[in-house]
């Protein structure tokens, strides 16, 4: 599997998302290519930080 | 971000309806609106562990920051255990300088804001840097 490292390439996903106004939607990380990208991972909803 | 030309992706281990919830009931009275941009669902942690940040005990993606740039190369990551939130105003500093160097080919020194001296890398710059440049 691949694993980040900066300097290559982000390894691409799918995943299915909820966008505010749109609904549920499924995404690949390959669709915004040619765009810059800011990825954020986070523990889980409703927590504290 | 808009600003800058950056699309912002969040993502966590919860499911979508989770996601979809937590905006209408709890961030929508944090941020106007609500969040503007979609919110990923990585149930199972598989894009987690592809980018090092599955933690398996516990279940969950922890804090991992990673800025793309157009042809898809992370250029930045920074990853923190969960205690500790993030200080946006360094992402959008490294943002900055990221699409200056892109744009010009130059690199910019530590703490680099946007209007301050850049550096032009080549052999008449060896050794010479401190002329150029000196920390604050």
């Amino acid at each position: 599997m691949t694993t980040a490292r900066v300097g290559e390439k982000a390894p691409d996903f799918k995943a299915s998302a909820y966008v505010a106004g749109e609904g549920f939607k499924n995404l690949k990380l390959s669709d915004y290519e040619g765009q810059w990208v800011v990825l954020c991972f986070y523990p889980g909803d409703f927590t504290y930080v | 971000m808009k600003e800058l030309g950056v699309e912002v992706l969040s993502i966590s281990t919860d499911s979508r309806f989770s996601h979809k919830i937590w905006n209408e009931d709890e961030l929508s009275k944090m941020v106007e609106g609500g969040i503007p941009f979609p919110m990923l669902s990585d149930q199972g942690g598989r894009i987690g562990r592809a980018y090092g940040v599955y933690d398996k005990a516990a279940g969950v993606d922890i804090r991992g920051r990673f800025l793309i740039d157009p042809d898809g190369i992370i250029q930045a990551m920074e990853v923190l255990t969960p205690a500790v939130g993030r200080n946006p105003d360094e992402l959008i500093r490294q943002i900055k300088a990221f699409q200056h160097v892109r744009a010009t080919g130059e690199v910019t020194p530590s703490g680099w804001e946007p209007g301050q001296a850049t550096l032009t890398p080549g052999p008449d710059l060896v050794g010479k840097v401190w002329m150029a440049w000196k920390p604050e």
